[in-house]
């Protein structure tokens, strides 16, 4: 590469290009955040681009909507509901699913192959696919050919049957990434562990977690954010009484619900959803990505 | 382990016998429907429950939702299912009683002969599987009214038009005259369409063989394409295709939030003209208007019936309402059963007790009208009490046909008619008939 | 004791631990903490609950395996080995049989019965979805998500990628702009985009920027400037609710172009134009949504398949004075050829699955159904849960020949 030679990515017409895309990727958010800080009869009065032309935004801004939809209209209560969803939701599938991935890469059994076949066959099954018989599930338990299995369980509404729901969700894929992750780890680290008398569950402890927390930690951020964003799962199996709304339905409510066309009600309520993705997304970015990337086969 | 295990069953025990207890106090109730939440109606509803709580220690809890219909669905699957469900919907508590969902209104100790007496044999016949009382009247409201603002027909000299010819003829003088005559918007996520049935049925109502006809279109005893509503949507399709005649033209019909359809009528251009003149909506509305506006109801702002077409059928009056279904049998849940059924459970509500601003009015016959705190819910009480003894109330014909036409084809081909035009008349009635179940 | 009958209890007692592992411990894990929690929910205070939910929810699994740990030291020590892969792996084959296989058999077999799943109609329902109108306008919305937004998105991630990866300076920052959409909930960025899209009737004031500008925009018939309700300099009202100005658009209720002014006298007989004419902007405008929040992930992912490329390879290509053009096309493209079929894949199937931002937006009205949403409409509007099952089915049909390829492929590029 000759370093006189001026690229045409560094002349002034690509740069342009790459400022329009990125402030027109910018540009959905900046009427909605404004409007979250506008009074509601004014977002209704004035359009939030008129109200910065005629210097009325700055001096009518106010916290007032976030005050009223955290307290008032509580989201604050669908906030912590979303972490008891989310944290258990994110640890108890990666949990079975690294004792799974630890057999499948270090011990030998019979039925290996076949059990991994039918774990990686989990992973293309939509969950639109098991969404309504698990509801069922989780209400009036399973009876298979005359025999309950299941019985009666009446979970739907707590956070229990949304745990067990995602664990179910996210199990194959977790299981599958944290296989291949525990695959690259030195096979001779185990096996010396093996030979100096360890039990499986200390080999485990102690040595394999430890080594696979980055894998772990990748499929953790993208478990958490997802059910934290998620709408559908949440939405079917929590139903909506005002306790048990957790944020996305809450904001789903709010956007859904007409009553007034409350939109400083919708923008503000929704800015405070996005704080916590966003806070992961910032903090955890490098293990979010590899999540994801890893996460682009989620059936 | 073994003593972890045993530990936690213990931890088990104590909370199912903490659960125990004989005393109806701090038991709780919950109310789901479709009013929202927070807004009048379901303020108003609350308000109620409120009072039933300081006499009896019973806590109840209304919750509404935009999307009641559906979500009461999967409750029943999923067995997460509130106290009482407010439906709009007779037909959906029939379905639900149908498939063993809910609890015969007589197992809860109901007087059902009182109830009978209490309330219209037509609305009680709509809660009724095989002779068992499953649903109970509660609210209605009416349909068949057309909202305007006397001081500007006043101050332009136009008269309330009691005939439709009138109306018409109305609306064209407004037209000549440069503005629009009405506001029409039917967009609602997930229903549109649900505004111009209502139209349907009202104007159904009023032609052919009037309430006759009607039960046989509701029970598809005539098609769907007859010529009665085929000549219902020929009317229809007059108001929303005329040229001028809806405010922001016919594209604005379909895409206007029937939430948001009045507000024309509040705004003012630059030569002082309201945006529309009439606009045909249920007495609900109200709860919709820009908060302005809502003190003006029944004054500034209030409605005259909605015309009649053939002047020799009598009159009668289009409505919906909620009918409430019942999933338990618990002791609490019956004791608020019997506060709803008693005219007491209205008495917060059109008193208007903390400022809730709701219009729901009550199915019971024997409510005292005078107590409702708006001029206007006594004016449409009265005329829906009428109605009601006359038996000239019909409930609104999509709420009581088979779920795919009355939330299905129905909706949908009244809006593709909307969208349309006129030629499109056929092709709509004859998709809706086709798709009857 | 002789040594053949110490063998048969040994077995017995193998089986019986075996058993204990793989189905009834899990099974009972299951249950008590379903009980568990369902009970606590009943008797503590919300705050409680959420707190006890937090902590005592997301470790309660470790009490499964210890408990099992324990059973497997009761086994003799030569059949340890087997029992604790047993043990590993059993609460996962578990938890999968029950949430994930048993359901999906049962939406299958539900596929072929009944509204209420009570008596058998064959085929019935499939016919009835790719018969019945709305279905299929909803497979039609589908298939144009499917084509906009998987290609959209791979281009618009491989163009941003390639100018993201050569930016000197700025380059994290860019690509967390670009990210970040990622990150939020759909039903946020849904929320989002409804404003932008928000149609009010006239002449109240437009608070979508799009109509708003649209209706500002123009001349009434006098000349005289239109305006979205804002006051003049001379403190008069500038509306745009006069004959000549533009009047606003319900966007997400136009199905097809035929209420724009531009398209409003065209000639029936024109068929390039009848074409155009039927386009959906509704559909359309909903999947930039879907566009805006994928990119992202499209672009990252490229980005990084990007700069593994040796950059021997390209400065290779530079010295043979290839354009940037060609170098990316001749070289980074089919570098990154594995990647960009992952990356479609993934696209895909989250566009099978795209739920939330048709059902926040405008539920499926006015044709821009999507299957994910009939699958719940059906179940809960019309109450034909056998339809719901087909639908699911249809999604599930359609995921498998996507997942397949790539599971193939990833196959042979492992094992080459």
């Amino acid at each position: 590469m000759t370093r006189e030679q001026q690229k045409w990515y560094d002349k002034p017409v690509s740069k342009l290009i790459l400022i329009t895309i990125a402030l027109s990727w910018m540009f959905p958010y900046v009427g909605f955040l404004i409007s979250s800080f506008r009074p509601g009869e004014s977002v209704k009065r004035t359009s939030w681009w008129s109200s910065i032309g005629n210097g009325q935004l700055f001096s009518e801004l106010t916290l007032e909507n976030y005050y009223e939809i955290l307290f008032a209209e509580n989201l604050s209560r669908s906030f912590f509901n979303s972490f008891a969803v989310s944290i258990p939701s994110t640890i108890i599938p990666i949990t079975i699913a690294a004792f799974a991935a630890y057999a499948f890469a270090f011990i030998d059994f019979r039925g290996k192959e076949v059990a991994f076949i039918f774990v990686v066959g989990m992973m293309i099954i939509p969950l639109q696919m098991s969404l309504i018989p698990l509801l069922k599930l989780m209400k009036g338990g399973a009876i298979l050919f005359g025999v309950t299995i299941i019985p009666e369980l009446s979970l739907n509404g707590t956070f229990v049957a949304v745990w067990f729901a995602h664990t179910g969700f996210g199990l194959p894929l977790a299981t599958f990434l944290l296989r291949d992750f525990m695959m690259s780890l030195p096979k001779s680290v185990v096996e010396s562990a093996k030979i100096d008398g360890a039990s499986h569950l200390t080999t485990f402890f102690k040595l394999v977690l430890p080594l696979s927390v980055a894998g772990i930690a990748a499929f953790a951020t993208f478990q958490f954010l997802w059910v934290y964003n998620d709408f559908l799962v949440a939405n079917v199996f929590m139903g909506i009484k005002p306790e048990n709304l957790v944020v996305t339905s809450h904001v789903a409510q709010l956007t859904v619900g007409n009553y007034g066309e409350e939109w400083h009600l919708r923008t503000s309520g929704a800015v405070i959803s996005m704080i916590v993705p966003l806070i992961v997304f910032f903090t955890l970015q490098r293990f979010f990505v590899r999540g994801l990337i890893g996460g682009s086969v989620k059936g | 382990m073994r003593k972890t295990l045993i530990g936690l069953l213990a931890v088990v025990a104590l909370i199912a016998a903490a659960c125990g207890g004989a005393s109806l106090e701090g038991e709780e109730v919950l109310i789901f429907g479709a009013p929202a939440t927070d807004g009048p109606d379901g303020k108003a509803i609350q308000a109620a429950m409120d009072e039933f709580s300081e006499e009896t220690g019973i806590i109840v809890t209304y919750v509404g939702s935009e999307n009641f219909e559906q979500e009461i669905q999967v409750q029943m699957e999923s067995g997460d299912t509130p106290d009482i469900a407010l439906w709009p919907q007779p037909g959906a508590v029939v379905d639900a009683a149908k498939r063993g969902m809910l609890t015969p209104l007589a197992d809860l100790g109901i007087d059902i002969d009182e109830y009978k007496s209490n309330y219209s044999a037509y609305l009680v016949g709509l809660g009724e599987v095989d002779g068992v009382v499953y649903g109970g009247a509660n609210a209605v409201n009416l349909k068949s009214i057309v909202w305007y603002q006397p001081a500007e027909f006043e101050k332009r000299g136009y008269a309330i038009p009691n005939t439709w010819d009138e109306m018409i003829a109305l609306a064209d003088q407004i037209v000549a005259e440069g503005m629009n005559p009405f506001c029409f918007g039917m967009y609602s996520n997930g229903a549109t369409g649900w505004l111009a049935t209502d139209w349907m049925e009202d104007i159904m109502l009023r032609t052919g063989g009037g309430t006759d006809t009607y039960d046989k279109w509701v029970n598809h005893e005539i098609p769907f394409n007859d010529p009665v509503v085929k000549n219902a949507a020929t009317l229809l399709s007059q108001i929303m295709h005329t040229d001028n005649y809806v405010v922001g033209g016919t594209d604005a019909i379909v895409s206007t939030f029937f939430g948001d359809a009045q507000n024309p009528m509040f705004e003012r251009d630059g030569n002082g003209n309201p945006g529309c003149f009439m606009h045909r909506q249920a007495s609900f509305i109200v709860g919709f208007w820009p908060e302005a506006a809502q003190g003006g109801a029944g004054t500034e702002t209030t409605v005259f019936p909605f015309p009649s077409i053939d002047a020799s059928l009598p009159k009668a009056a289009l409505g919906a309402g909620d009918m409430f279904g019942v999933f338990n049998d618990r002791d609490a849940t019956a004791e608020v059963v019997k506060y709803m059924l008693s005219p007491d459970s209205f008495t917060a509500i059109a008193t208007n007790k903390g400022g809730h601003g709701s219009t729901r009015i009550s199915a019971h016959t024997g409510f005292d009208t005078s107590l409702y705190d708006k001029a206007i819910t006594q004016v449409l009480a009265g005329v829906l009490n009428d109605a009601l003894s006359a038996n000239a109330f019909r409930f609104d014909a999509s709420d009581l046909m088979p779920p795919e036409v009355g939330a299905g084809s129905f909706w949908k081909e009244m809006t593709n008619l909307a969208v349309e035009g006129p030629g499109y008349i056929d092709t709509a009635l004859s998709n809706v008939e086709n798709s009857w179940p | 004791m002789n040594k053949n009958n110490s063998t048969l209890a040994d077995r017995l007692l193998i089986g019986g631990i075996r058993l204990l592992a793989l189905g009834a411990f899990p099974l009972i894990w299951f249950l008590f903490q379903a009980i568990l929690f369902r009970e606590l929910t009943e008797v503590l205070s919300r705050t409680a609950l959420i707190i006890v939910a937090i902590l005592v929810g997301s470790t309660f699994i470790f009490l499964l395996y210890l408990g099992m740990n324990k059973l497997i030291d009761f086994a003799p020590k030569n059949h340890r080995e087997s029992l604790y892969a047993g043990m590993f792996i059993g609460p996962a084959l578990f938890m999968l049989s029950l949430f994930l296989f048993y359901p999906s058999i049962r939406t299958i077999y539900l596929s072929f019965r009944d509204r209420y799943g009570d008596s058998s109609v064959g085929f019935e329902n499939y016919i009835w979805a790719f018969t019945d109108t709305e279905m299929k306008t909803t497979l039609r919305n589908q298939v144009l998500w499917l084509l906009f937004v998987v290609t959209m998105v791979v281009f618009l991630g491989l163009v941003i990628g390639w100018l993201a990866d050569r930016l000197n300076r700025g380059e994290a920052f860019f690509k967390s702009i670009i990210f970040m959409p990622m990150a939020i909930s759909a039903v946020g960025s849904s929320a989002i985009f409804k404003l932008i899209y928000a149609y009010r009737p006239p002449p109240s004031t437009q608070i979508g920027i799009i109509n708003g500008l649209r209706v500002g925009s123009g001349k009434d018939i006098y000349g005289k400037q239109c305006g979205n309700n804002v006051i003049g300099s001379n403190g008069e009202l500038i509306d745009y609710y006069r004959e000549g100005c533009p009047n606003p658009v319900g966007w997400l209720q136009q199905r097809d172009l035929s209420n724009l002014p531009s398209f409003e006298n065209i000639n029936s007989s024109d068929t390039i134009m009848n074409l155009i004419v039927n386009f959906p902007i509704n559909t359309f405008l909903l999947m930039i949504v879907m566009v805006w929040m994928s990119t992202g992930f499209a672009m990252v992912v490229f980005s990084a398949a990007i700069k593994a490329i040796p950059t021997e390879i390209i400065e290779a290509g530079q010295i043979d004075g290839a354009g940037e053009g060609k170098i990316f096309l001749s070289i980074v493209l089919p570098y990154i050829k594995s990647t960009i079929i992952v990356v479609s894949t993934y696209i895909t199937v989250s566009v099978l699955k795209a739920f939330d931002i048709v059902y926040v937006t405008t539920r499926g009205d006015l044709e821009t159904n999507l299957l994910a949403v009939k699958m719940l409409d059906e179940f809960s509007k019309y109450r034909q849960y056998g339809r719901s099952a087909t639908v699911a089915v249809l999604i599930f049909v359609c995921v498998i020949p996507i997942i397949v390829i790539n599971a193939v492929r990833a196959r042979e590029e492992t094992q080459t």
